[in-house]
């Protein structure tokens, strides 16, 4: 999260409304951070990451006039980039299949230490964890990932995840429900892939 | 996630330990993206509101101007209608034929 002691944002705010360039520039370097992130865990497939930071920025500025501070303007921002990140996700539509032969060696020796003993993935395993995660993660649908992401990777509240979305604290838990079934099925499955 | 899932559990666990990568902006990617959102045609957000108030106003003017005028447009009009009826140069012509 931007560090919004140091940085004053309403100042911010104000001269980018009066079209002041460099303020604008400071904006999208104090929010890159957020947005960044947001695009790294919901980036489809074939898409470039600066690119779709882009769009999310300029729809941020084409946007700026109707914030009205009901909501702190990085959850306003946040909305913004997750909307347009589940966007281009369903623009993708078809969300192909992962097989044991897609996963690299790393990610591979992950899954089958994640599958075979008590103990737990090594530290040093930690990214090919998430890259195998994100491979998993990127044949739910949209709404599916985007719940697992927030709520059993980056650990966010219910609460949190309601502000952020849009949805109600209900149908989050709903889709946390189903989305955690169609993960663990499909973790099953390349795992049995795996076994035969 | 469900207790009963350890090996999912512990993917999520190892994931979550995995370094965040360089999270700042590109360089010349703000001074990119702040010049294109400037670029744009100013928003109708702006500009919207005084046009509107534009409208209105021109509204309500050439509303006045025509009822002040309303007795010289309907003079006007009674004169063209004369002027149509005593010197149409085609009926005049129709007339002599006949």
């Amino acid at each position: 999260m931007p560090d919004d002691q140091s940085f004053d944002l309403a100042g911010c705010l104000e001269r980018v409304r009066k079209r002041d360039q460099a303020a604008a520039k400071d904006l999208v370097e104090h929010l890159h951070p957020l947005v960044i992130r947001i695009v790294r865990a919901h980036l489809p497939q074939r898409v470039s990451e600066e690119d779709l930071t882009q769009d999310i920025f300029l729809k941020m500025f084409s946007r700026i006039e109707q914030y009205q501070g009901a909501v702190p303007f990085t959850h306003w921002v946040s909305r913004i980039a997750v909307t347009t990140c589940i966007d281009q996700l369903r623009a993708q539509k078809r969300r192909p299949e992962l097989r044991w032969a897609d996963l690299s060696e790393g990610e591979a020796e992950v899954l089958t230490q994640s599958m075979s003993s008590d103990d737990d993935v090594r530290p040093g395993d930690a990214v090919a964890s998430r890259e195998l995660l994100h491979k998993l993660l990127g044949q739910l649908k949209p709404e599916d990932r985007l719940v697992i992401q927030y709520l059993d990777l980056e650990q966010r509240s219910v609460a949190e995840i309601a502000s952020l979305t849009g949805w109600s604290k209900t149908l989050v838990k709903v889709r946390a429900f189903r989305a955690r079934r169609k993960l663990q099925r499909l973790y099953l499955e390349l795992t049995q892939e795996e076994r035969s | 996630m469900n207790p009963g899932d350890k090996s999912l559990r512990k993917l999520f666990e190892a994931a979550r330990r995995a370094p965040a990568g360089d999270e700042s902006a590109p360089f010349g990617f703000s001074t990119r993206v702040a010049a294109r959102a400037f670029d744009r045609a100013p928003s109708l957000t702006s500009f919207g509101p005084i046009a509107l108030r534009a409208l209105a106003v021109a509204g309500i003017v050439a509303a006045l101007a025509v009822a002040a005028n309303l007795s010289a447009i309907k003079g006007a009009l009674d004169d063209e209608s004369q002027f149509n009826s005593t010197d149409d140069p085609v009926s005049e012509v129709v007339d002599v034929g006949s």
